[in-house]
């Protein structure tokens, strides 16, 4: 018998009452503060997938998806209004504290580090919040510590570090009970190129080294692309798209970028579905809707004017892809 | 609740006693405004008793009952604000997804940082009521004083983590905490014993777990006993089921119907 999926999603829903003023006029604001007009809205619709022990999946959707809110559900802080969930066939909501032991979260935006401590503190806090034998503990921050770089880092009071060596500190307490699922959420926001590369590497590292499932939501793309093999795209709380990045790619990139570098000063390629984004001596760059026209008569129609010395060819920025499945989606109308 | 679960609890009141001692600029703040209140209130009721005006007591054990009252009030840590900041901030979010009993763990870091606040604030109590009157009370009075005033603490400490709380559904608890105040100074008896009060303001305290917070245990100090110690026990445990009950009950209401600012 196969084991139970590590995450397992059945119609899922979520809502939450907000207040909605009813304008800005005296007689509104004064109706609003004694009766305040409320109404729903639904941040988890109906949402349905499943993951695999040891897989790594992008959770992508734009601001107010639902990303966020899924990741919590998940995690048991927040209770859902319908559906199942099942986390390592735990259910969050009635078993948070069993589940807790087995899971790990990463949230980009909050701390559970101790402020105004060393990070040394927090993961000895959390060594007894989880229950973890003195020695392995030990053991487990000295290898953690090793891994993710962290030396002299583990004494430095945490308000003194930057924010990508307290990101790295947050992860390493998020791992430090040895969890088999690792929520993320926005790890890399507000971190610079190489602070994000650091992070991106170890996260997968991590992941292949202690066989961790990890389910990300980030908002760039390069996170999804170093880290991850599979993407859920949700929007309005639905399920856009569920399968592998390179098919995600595949199904959405109508278009690719040629560059070619020629004999000839200039090129004069007006075919259908070619965009000209770029002209320089002896350097032509090419969006190609390819569709409309295949990349090899491009090519060919390139070659009947010059020699060509050089052709980069490359896909359009994952982010091009997202925004068309969103924009896919938003034409369909209500996606589903 | 078995010795894992009194360790982690424990170890939350370890870390918290750290920062604590951290912040130690936090700490000598507020014995400097307990030292300053001190020495005004000492001289109010020394002109209040020149001026033959009526006061139960002579203006030496005011003073020192006042200290009473303050080094009780001054020594609970305010952790409505610290909750109120992790909800607004969504920091939060990871105390709710760990192993423990967040109200517990909250409260257990309390503890952590009143066992550091409250011996530091005694001696200034001490040290600042003996300069400004140069007198002390018998030391049977003191020495009974200080557990009954600990206790007090920790029950304000309890109530400011149910006003915390609040913040779930607030954002902002600071009114909830004026009122809750403002109640604490008149029932509670904060400046002078609730005896020199009128007597519906009394009738009306022994309905609230105010008088026994303040002028109950500070009333030692005045060799006139409010209640005596046993009574003054047994209301404190009373009071403190009543409020661990509330705290709970409260706690319960809010992750049920939780929302996690910032998505």
């Amino acid at each position: 018998m196969p084991p139970a999926p590590a995450v397992e999603l059945n119609q899922l829903s979520k809502s939450f009452r907000v207040r909605r003023a009813r304008g800005t006029g005296v007689g509104a604001r004064v109706r609003d503060l004694f009766r305040p007009e409320q109404h729903t809205v639904s941040a988890v619709d109906k949402l349905s997938f499943s993951i695999a022990r040891g897989e790594r999946v992008a959770f992508i959707g734009p601001n107010g998806a639902g990303k966020s809110t899924t990741l919590k559900m998940l995690a048991g802080i927040l209770q859902p209004d319908g559906g199942e969930v099942r986390v390592l066939n735990l259910v969050p909501s009635r078993q948070r504290r069993q589940l807790a032991f087995q899971i790990g979260t990463v949230f980009g935006q909050r701390s559970q580090l101790w402020y105004q401590l060393p990070p040394r503190d927090t993961f000895e806090l959390l060594g007894r919040v989880y229950e973890i034998d003195p020695r392995t503990h030990r053991r487990r921050i000295e290898t953690l510590s090793s891994v993710f770089g962290l030396g002299t880092l583990v004494t430095t009071p945490v308000r003194h570090l930057s924010l990508g060596e307290r990101m790295r500190c947050e992860i390493v307490a998020s791992l430090i009970h040895s969890p088999r699922m690792l929520f993320l959420d926005e790890p890399t926001i507000g971190l610079d190129v190489s602070a994000k590369a650091m992070i991106r590497e170890l996260l997968w590292t991590e992941s292949e080294r202690e066989h961790v499932t990890l389910l990300l939501t980030s908002h760039d793309t390069g996170d999804m692309e170093r880290v991850c093999t599979r993407a859920i795209v949700i929007n309005h709380g639905r399920l856009l798209w569920d399968g592998s990045i390179a098919a995600l790619r595949r199904s959405f990139l109508k278009t690719k970028r040629v560059t070619l570098w020629s004999e000839a000063e200039r090129l004069e390629l007006s075919l259908p579905g070619v965009r000209v984004l770029s002209s320089g001596t002896y350097r032509t760059e090419l969006e190609i809707a390819l569709e409309i026209t295949p990349l090899g008569q491009v090519v060919d129609a390139a070659l009947r004017q010059a020699a060509i010395r050089d052709m980069a060819i490359e896909d359009a920025p994952l982010e091009e892809v997202i925004r068309a499945l969103y924009a896919a989606a938003d034409d369909r109308g209500a996606p589903s | 609740m078995t010795a894992s679960h009194v360790g982690k609890y424990a170890a939350f009141s370890r870390i918290a006693a750290t920062q604590a001692r951290s912040e130690r600029h936090e700490l000598y703040g507020r014995m400097a405004f307990f030292a300053v209140i001190l020495g005004v209130f000492s001289s109010l009721w020394r002109a209040v008793a020149e001026a033959g005006m009526p006061i139960a007591t002579d203006p030496k054990s005011l003073v020192w009952y006042l200290a009473a009252t303050e080094w009780i009030l001054l020594s609970a840590p305010p952790i409505h604000i610290q909750i109120q900041e992790a909800v607004r901030r969504g920091d939060v979010v990871y105390r709710l997804g760990h192993p423990v009993s967040y109200v517990v763990a909250e409260f257990a870091g309390a503890l952590g940082l009143l066992a550091v606040r409250a011996p530091f604030l005694g001696l200034t109590a001490f040290l600042c009521a003996f300069a400004f009157t140069r007198w002390t009370p018998p030391l049977a009075a003191l020495l009974i004083v200080v557990p009954f005033g600990f206790a007090a603490s920790a029950l304000i400490t309890a109530l400011y983590l149910g006003i915390g709380l609040l913040a779930f559904w607030l954002q902002d608890v600071a009114p909830v905490y004026w009122v809750w105040q403002k109640l604490l100074f008149v029932l509670g008896g904060l400046m002078l014993p609730l005896e020199c009060y009128p007597a519906f303001i009394q009738r009306a305290a022994a309905f609230t777990p105010f008088p026994s917070l303040l002028t109950a245990p500070a009333s030692f100090v005045l060799g006139t006993h409010f209640m005596t110690p046993g009574a003054l026990a047994g209301r404190l445990v009373i009071w403190s089921i009543a409020i661990a009950l509330g705290v709970t009950w409260i706690f319960g209401r809010a992750v049920s119907t939780v929302t996690i600012n910032g998505g």
